[in-house]
């Protein structure tokens, strides 16, 4: 069967490029079987339009489409979630390369590139992906001209020449409309994307974190209003666990509290709970930038509050988004590094939340805990006294002996080798069953201060667990056993703990920060990071800023400033196209002669006797005589004058002399013979 | 000048018409064809009067007239001349063939063979021939008026592409309307008349109009107009391959007769739209059929705008 429509040859070398780039993006994250079927379909497509190979039958088509299906079913096991769906639309995207049979269907393709493209950026937006996103377009629009080209033999490069251009001149028209164009929130939501994150999870057990502590990804980025204050403060919280269940430790939840909601929205009235804090002292205005974590809760020191309206204060004192970050987010954070939290007496149901343990777990620990705490009623005595035998007897180090059934007992009776989250783990296991509520909480500690740029850049490996001990008249205390094992840690910063050993940064082989060592290199990574830094502050959280921006510039915002406002720049923007296409416009080889008589043709179109393209002015006036006689004296002056000026010879006034004859002559549609057809 | 051109031209139209009733457009190509000193071929069934324009013409004209009957026998020789050997002057003697006249109607033009197609073609190309080693000029001025049929093309050998190039023009003569047709049937034979035909030429005004139709003039703007329809025909997917810059030329050549001959000294480009038919149709590679050829060459003149 042939193609009922045959491809432009450019037009099919574009689209071809087009689908391997997009496979190229995407390959990351589509199972291996799908960027494979994509390079075979393009195969087939080439050898269809060397007429080697047929089409696909309609059996094969259905049958492909079905195996794609059940194939992505069993690789994910869900059709939910943004990997599944992106792999969905690219096995659709690969199909329809198998059945191109009109033009209408390769600009489906077309269009399909530019939204799979597009899509990339919902996995990364650093600097050098959002190039590569631009770049990869490219192609597409080259795709996009040929296949609107007249010859189908054209040089691929021609097009590519037209896409470039065309690109180029949109570049001035983008930025005003990424400057002006009003932000609207996501229409839908981004389906949660589950595999591949890094980053703290919303659950706790053992060796959760030693993976975090191989990657060297920037988890957040957080920019100071003052100095930046000392390593050792730096707690930065995320996350608080209160449920254990003898392996993995959880949020409670929230319905477990009583008093009031959870969730305190800074528009709304304060909550019951909102005055159990008490703020002291210097207060610290910071931002945070944080990457995407596909996940709703933020990064602050305690006790934070924020003023983004889409940041709320949870019941344990932290930040929540109001969904998912599936984007780079910047939050404004206001904290008090004096404060005191819940410092008056628990209720009942509280200290039941704090101090509940299951049953079965650990009962060396649980029998221990007991005989210290009669050994040692005081608990800041106990405390020390625990912490004391960490820094005795306990190792700290990225690689742990697995544990069996009973975590906390193997652990502090037995192997005495762990990272942050074991000795959190335990000594927050370790003080419930001595009868003290405690918790644990997750986050980051510490940082990299830019040397140039005044920021903090926090790398997944900072990522850490401590516990929170509760103490009447105190409220709740940060304690980090971390720091009793391995001061260094909190004291300098991880990577300079770890370099060099223990699978540190194992997860990320290419990472520059193998190459810390070497100045140079390190500080072109630093320089990267602060151009990552600046892209992502500028650009991707320009919404932050753009409302200031735009009030300073109109001095208030109405919908009609703005269109005024896009209209004007727009304008201006457009302005060096048209300019450009003013001065390459084609040199008009009209002079004033012919200028004249095309509005002689328009005055008789103008009561319906239109000149015939290539119709001569003779032929043409002869066609005039027949319809409308009263106008053949006026028609055959200006037909002598223009004749002889044009094709004789031309004389001085002879221009002018069909101008007064033109300004004279005025037909009408009474001048039209009644009869004629 | 050109208002004598015109009386001229009027007056051998006249004599023709008298003979070939009802096909002035017809006797006015071929006319325009001879003045722009060009070679014609006529391309008609048998019996529409194709040997009739041709004698009409040499009459009118008055210039020496063979017709030559191409068969698929006929060799170089029997239209070139031979020499033949004298016996009381003891020497060779050059018997000119019928190629030394004026107007020479080659008769059905296909049905000979590629050999003797050539000599003539030769003789049309330089004007003269060469005989025995010896180069001979043909008489000035010298026309060819070549015919073929169509149709049963059975033993025919067409004219290769290169070889239509060297006719100026390709007519059709058709049909004669209904009234010319009455005429016709009505009177006598016309063809009675050509033997008492009185020249409407001398040959210095042929001589004259001829270097005048070089002096016509053209325009910057009327060569704009004709290039952009030259390149329109290389330009459309019509056809293979467009109108050569030769034929260009010819186009142009045979304008600026039909020009003179409507007694003006300049070309309009109703000049070119007139002659663009004759003159492009037949140095068009059209496949599938003749009327492909001229559809196309008048969408060709209705794309392409004057200015």
């Amino acid at each position: 069967m042939r193609p009922l429509w045959q491809i432009p040859r450019d037009g099919l070398f574009w689209l071809l490029i087009s689908v391997l780039i997009s496979i190229a993006l995407h390959f990351d994250h589509l199972p291996p079987w799908v960027a494979l079927a994509g390079i075979v379909a393009a195969l087939w497509q080439i050898q269809l339009y060397r007429e080697r190979w047929r089409q696909p039958g309609r059996l094969l088509k259905w049958s492909l489409a079905g195996a794609c299906g059940a194939g992505l079913l069993l690789h994910y096991g869900r059709m939910t979630g943004l990997e599944p769906m992106v792999a969905l639309l690219f096995s659709g995207y690969i199909l329809k390369l198998l059945e191109i049979h009109h033009r209408r269907d390769a600009l489906v393709l077309l269009y399909l590139s530019y939204l799979i493209i597009i899509l990339q950026s919902l996995f990364s937006t650093t600097i050098g992906a959002s190039l590569l996103v631009l770049m990869a377009l490219l192609p597409v629009t080259a795709a996009l001209v040929a296949m609107h080209g007249s010859t189908d033999n054209s040089r691929p490069a021609t097009a590519l020449r037209t896409a470039l251009s065309m690109t180029l001149q949109a570049m001035p028209l983008m930025l005003v409309m990424f400057i002006v164009m009003p932000r609207i929130g996501s229409l839908w939501a981004v389906p949660q994307q589950n595999s591949a994150t890094t980053g703290v999870s919303d659950s706790m057990s053992p060796g959760d974190m030693t993976q975090l502590g191989r990657s060297g990804a920037v988890a957040f980025r957080v920019e100071f209003d003052g100095p930046i204050p000392a390593q050792h403060k730096l707690y930065w919280r995320g996350l608080v666990f209160s449920s254990f269940d003898g392996r993995r430790w959880e949020q409670q939840a929230s319905k477990a509290y009583q008093d009031g909601q959870f969730l305190q929205w800074p528009n709304q009235p304060l909550a019951a709970w909102d005055k159990m804090i008490v703020r002291r002292g210097q207060a610290l205005s910071y931002r945070v930038t944080l990457e995407a974590t596909h996940s709703p809760w933020l990064f602050a020191l305690s006790t934070p509050v924020s003023r983004s309206s889409s940041v709320a204060l949870s019941r344990d004192f932290r930040l929540v988004n109001n969904e998912p970050v599936v984007s780079k987010l910047q939050y404004p954070v206001t904290s008090w590094l004096e404060h005191q939290l819940e410092p008056s007496s628990l209720p009942d149901w509280r200290h039941n939340i704090e101090l509940a343990l299951p049953a079965g777990y650990n009962p060396k620990t649980r029998a221990i805990a007991k005989q210290w705490r009669e050994e040692t009623p005081d608990i800041a005595a106990l405390i020390d006294r625990l912490l004391g035998l960490f820094n005795r007897e306990f190792i700290y180090t990225l690689r742990p002996p697995a544990l069996g059934k009973h975590t906390v007992d193997e652990f502090l009776w037995g192997t005495k080798k762990g990272f942050c989250e074991f000795y959190a783990s335990s000594f927050v296991f370790f003080m419930r069953a001595a009868g003290v509520p405690a918790r644990v909480v997750v986050g980051y500690q510490g940082g990299e201060r830019h040397p140039s740029e005044n920021y903090l850049l926090v790398h997944q490996y900072d990522a850490h667990a401590w516990a929170e001990v509760w103490i009447e008249g105190q409220g709740w205390l940060r304690v980090d056993p971390t720091a009793a094992v391995a001061p260094q840690r909190i004291e300098i910063s991880f990577a300079d703990l770890f370099a060099e050993r223990e699978g540190f940064l194992s997860a990320s082989p290419f990472s520059l920060e193998h190459l810390r060592d070497i100045d140079w290199l390190n500080k072109l990574r630093l320089k990267l990071d602060a151009m990552d830094y600046a892209w992502s502050k500028w650009v991707l959280g320009y919404e932050n800023i753009q409302n200031d921006f735009l009030l300073g510039l109109l001095g208030g915002i109405t919908p009609q400033r703005i269109a005024l406002l896009l209209l004007f720049a727009g304008g201006i923007a457009l302005l060096p196209v048209f300019i450009m296409l003013y001065l390459s416009r084609e040199k008009s080889t009209r002079d004033q002669l012919d200028r004249l008589f095309l509005q002689y043709c328009t005055r008789l179109e103008d009561i319906g006797l239109a000149r015939k393209p290539g119709e001569g002015p003779r032929d043409f006036a002869e066609r005039i005589y027949q319809r409308a006689p009263s106008l053949t004296v006026p028609v055959d002056t200006l037909t002598q004058l223009y004749e002889s000026a044009r094709y004789s010879e031309i004389k001085v006034g002879d221009v002018q002399r069909f101008k007064v004859a033109l300004k004279a002559f005025k037909p009408s549609r009474k001048a039209l013979l009644s009869s004629s057809c | 000048m050109s208002k004598a051109s015109q009386q001229i031209t009027e007056a051998i139209i006249d004599r023709v018409e008298s003979v070939l009733v009802g096909k002035q457009h017809a006797v006015r190509l071929a006319l325009a064809c001879l003045y722009a000193g060009g070679h014609l071929l006529i391309e008609d069934l048998p019996g529409m009067g194709k040997t009739t324009l041709a004698q009409a013409l040499a009459a009118a004209i008055g210039l020496s007239y063979t017709r030559v009957q191409f068969t698929s026998d006929l060799l170089p020789a029997d239209i070139i001349g031979v020499s033949v050997y004298d016996r009381n002057k003891a020497a060779f003697e050059f018997h000119p063939g019928p190629l030394f006249n004026q107007l020479v109607l080659a008769d059905e033009i296909n049905r000979t063979t590629p050999k003797t197609q050539s000599a003539l073609l030769e003789a049309m190309a330089e004007g003269q021939v060469s005989v025995e080693g010896e180069t001979r000029q043909l008489p000035q001025p010298f026309y060819v008026i070549a015919t073929q049929n169509p149709l049963s093309q059975s033993g025919t050998f067409p004219l290769p592409e290169s070889q239509l190039d060297r006719f100026l023009m390709r007519l059709r003569l058709g049909y004669p309307d209904p009234e010319a047709e009455r005429q016709l049937l009505s009177g006598a034979d016309p063809r009675s008349k050509l033997a008492s035909m009185s020249r409407g030429v001398t040959p210095l005004q042929l001589a004259t109009l001829q270097e005048e139709v070089s002096q016509v003039k053209v325009s910057a703007s009327l060569v704009d107009y004709l290039q952009r329809l030259l390149q329109f025909t290389r330009n459309s997917g019509d056809v293979d391959y467009g109108i050569s810059p030769r034929g260009g030329m010819a186009v142009l050549k045979s304008a600026r007769a039909w020009a003179l001959m409507a007694g003006r000294d300049y070309v309009i480009p109703e000049d070119i739209q007139a002659v663009f038919a004759p003159v492009c149709a037949h140095r068009l590679p059209v496949s599938g059929g003749e009327h492909r050829a001229e559809n196309f060459i008048q969408q060709t003149l209705n794309s392409v705008d004057i200015i």
